[in-house]
């Protein structure tokens, strides 16, 4: 559809608001981020400009370069293996078996307990002396690998992000919601033709969320993963010998250190991270074709 | 039709901005509180301030406060707080905000200052960093009103490490001094009478102590490493002397330093890599580790009932003792102390408000009321003040081991910029697990302070 003169004033009008919005919280502030990554500032005295040095220092910083890559490994296995968990339960519970409302209900109720009372309960579990999984090791004679789960280099990260990829709740109900859709008829069609519930799955179900609630469920858990800061500080923060660090975590540091620069710096290399994953996520699922398809008939 | 459809949106998004401007609308009433940030690690559930509107023409002065919750002085800073506005009613109105979470806390007030304004009135306790906060300009200078006889209520010598040309903008408050505790039951037990007084007699002890089945003293890589920071700074002390810090990181000391602490995590309790103050204190509490180190504020703990054992306090069992000194250390007889709290109150425009903040700082700082503060909570201060004759046996004995010091250092976290804090909890881990030595642990520590330099 063409869009006339007369069409913009009310298109310009409505969209206003957001896009006032849009500038004042977000573009301002990206603006400002990347401006106060080229100072030397520590939030008191004059800043000085400090051309590349801020960046310079990040990357040569192994604190940082891990917290990258832990980011990085974060949002890998939320885009790829919780949100795939998050399908398969989200299938068979759209086919409705017998309990099917409970266990939704026991899938998503994590979701409405906030992330540091997790933290909390999961750094209790952990406890090297006092917690549920040793005590549970030593009970069942497995003693000897009990361990400073989170005060050991090897276990602390994979500990930190494993009970993490189990709450899958929150993009299970995007795609019930979704498969709810998905007329009935394709899949009365596929039984008739002697098609298992698993081929129904794969050959209807999966291309059809593919480029929608699939997508945008990879898309928010990537991006989440990315933003992750509230588990790793309470469980953690950051350690040991900061393996656990992400770049929130990383840039809330060097805010405590009064270094503006550098938290600046990367906070922008975030940025670009970010950008990057959802670029890369959409070429995946879309192969560069815009998203969404039309459907009638919604399953009853 | 088009033009009312036009008049339609236009009014529609009209009244979305104003909506949004109303939002965002400022509030002619500065001395109303903001409401209390949620903490990152509460302590005890905050209780948001919920002040009465304050009285026509009543000044009130904002307060952000960690002296609150479970903190030692809550209970009896509450009560002056109550009194200096029952007395001062309908004229000055002191309003506290609490913050129950020392890093929310600090977060928040350098957060305040960043962007534009100080509080009113806050605690500060970035040692390193008080010069560039003094220098700031956004704090009141307190030089006159000292100047006027306030002044000779401190110790001597307080203000001059922390004034910025002559003037005090910042005003140190709480001290604290960092030595040993032990409990007597415990190092009875492993065949030992007495507190060891050499590093190396510590760790005979703490193989005998071991042996008979306890921990010997906590230790903590998590959270901010607060308890492995303070036994660093011992050693350090014991090692370097009095000018230890005058080359920076670069004394060998710090490498030194860095294997006694080393040395100590196998004598601590499991986990203690990823230990907190909690972890620490527990243990000490639970009676299965011999030594405990923290600053004075925590001297009340030993005489909480919460903490006795069998109807024995902790008081009881436990002795006060000096840092040890290390064989070929310059550091027998030192101390390590550091300003736990400076007071700072914010450049008012009003002259009346001034006037009412520094009357409540003159009504806090009152040796008398410091004098209740002290033996309520156990904590030291600079203001110069009778100690009361209930003060307790431990915080005794500690101003006893205070005053007997031959020097001072500070706590390397008061000696160095909040970069080298902010590393230690990683460096000491690193250190622990074998993934950087001695030498490897102090450049972590000189990397992060060069970053932020």
């Amino acid at each position: 559809m063409k869009l006339t003169r007369s069409d913009r004033s009310p298109l310009i009008a409505f969209m206003a608001p957001a896009l006032a919005i849009m500038l004042v919280f977000f573009v301002i502030p990206v603006i400002y981020v990347i401006v106060v990554s080229f100072l030397k500032w520590n939030g008191i005295s004059a800043a000085k400009f400090a051309n590349v040095q801020n960046f310079v220092k990040l990357f040569r910083d192994k604190a940082f370069v891990r917290s990258v890559t832990n980011n990085i490994i974060w949002a890998l296995v939320a885009g790829f293996i919780q949100v795939p968990l998050a399908m398969v339960m989200a299938i068979i519970l759209s086919r409705k078996p017998k309990g099917w409302k409970f266990f939704r209900t026991v899938y998503f109720f994590p979701q409405v307990i906030s992330g540091i009372a997790l933290a909390t309960l999961w750094r209790a579990i952990y406890s090297a002396d006092t917690g549920l999984l040793n005590g549970l090791l030593r009970a069942i004679g497995l003693g000897e690998h009990a361990k400073d789960w989170l005060g050991t280099t090897q276990t602390a990260f994979p500990a930190v992000l494993i009970y993490w990829v189990f709450y899958v709740g929150y993009y299970m109900v995007i795609m019930m919601a979704d498969i709810s859709t998905i007329d009935s008829a394709y899949y009365e069609a596929a039984t008739l033709d002697g098609a298992s519930d698993f081929q129904q799955a794969i050959y209807i179900t999966i291309p059809l969320i593919k480029k929608t609630s699939l997508l945008t469920c990879v898309t928010l858990a990537s991006v989440l993963g990315l933003r992750q800061f509230e588990q790793v500080y309470m469980l953690t923060n950051g350690g040991p010998a900061n393996t656990t660090s992400t770049m929130v975590l990383y840039m809330y540091k060097k805010m405590q250190d009064t270094n503006y620069g550098m938290a600046s710096a990367t906070a922008a290399i975030l940025i670009v991270v970010g950008v990057v994953f959802i670029v890369c996520i959409r070429a995946l699922f879309t192969g560069g074709e815009r998203t969404g398809t039309v459907r009638k008939g919604a399953r009853k | 039709m088009k033009t009312a459809n036009k008049l339609l949106a236009l009014l529609l998004a009209l009244s979305m901005i104003f909506a949004l401007s109303a939002c965002g609308g400022s509030t002619s009433q500065p001395a109303t509180p903001a409401s209390p940030a949620t903490p990152a690690t509460p302590a005890t559930p905050a209780a948001p301030a919920t002040p009465a509107a304050p009285a026509a023409g009543e000044i009130v002065i904002n307060f952000p406060s960690i002296w609150v919750g479970t903190d030692s002085k809550a209970a009896y800073m509450a009560e002056l707080i109550e009194k200096f506005n029952a007395e001062n009613a309908g004229s000055i109105k002191v309003v506290v905000e609490e913050q129950t979470d020392y890093q929310a806390y600090r977060d928040k007030i350098r957060t305040t200052i960043t962007t534009g304004s100080a509080p009113d009135l806050c605690i500060l306790d970035t040692t390193f960093d008080i010069k560039a906060y003094a220098e700031s300009g956004k704090f009141m200078d307190l030089t006159p009103y000292l100047q006027q006889g306030w002044g000779n209520d401190f110790a001597e010598g307080t203000f001059d490490a922390w004034s910025v040309d002559g003037h005090t903008f910042i005003l140190p408050f709480e001290s604290a001094v960092f030595t040993p505790i032990y409990n007597k039951t415990i190092l009875t037990a492993a065949g030992w009478d007495h507190f060891p007084a050499t590093y190396d007699e510590f760790f005979q002890m703490a193989a005998d102590v071991k042996a008979a089945g306890y921990n010997v003293m906590g230790q903590m890589a998590g959270d901010n490493a607060w308890s492995s920071m303070l036994w660093y700074s011992l050693i350090v002390e014991a090692i370097g002397g009095k000018d230890v810090y005058a080359n920076g990181l670069s004394d060998p000391a710090f490498v030194q330093a860095a294997t006694v602490l080393k040395q100590m995590y196998d004598y601590t309790f499991d986990g203690a890599v990823s230990a907190t103050a909690g972890d620490v204190n527990g243990h000490f509490i639970g009676r299965d580790t011999a030594i405990y180190l923290n600053g004075p504020w925590w001297i009340a703990n030993f005489y909480k009932e919460d903490n006795a054992v069998d109807g024995k306090l902790l008081a009881d069992e436990c002795e006060v003792a000096v840092n040890p000194s290390y064989a070929g250390g310059k550091g027998q007889g030192g101390l390590v102390t550091t300003v736990q709290g400076f007071l700072a109150a914010a450049k008012q425009d009003d002259p009346n408000k001034e006037a009412a903040v520094v009357k409540f700082l003159q009504y806090m700082t009152d040796p008398e009321h410091v004098s209740e503060l002290a033996l309520s909570s156990g904590a030291m201060f600079f203001v110069k003040y009778t100690p009361s004759p209930e003060t307790s046996e431990i915080s005794q004995k500690v101003t006893a081991v205070a005053n007997d010091a031959s020097f001072t250092i500070l706590h390397v976290n008061g000696a160095f910029p909040t970069a080298f804090s902010t590393e230690f909890p990683a460096a000491v881990s690193a250190l622990v697990l074998g993934e950087v030595d001695e030498q490897g642990f102090v450049d972590m520590l000189q990397t992060a302070i060069d970053n932020a330099a």
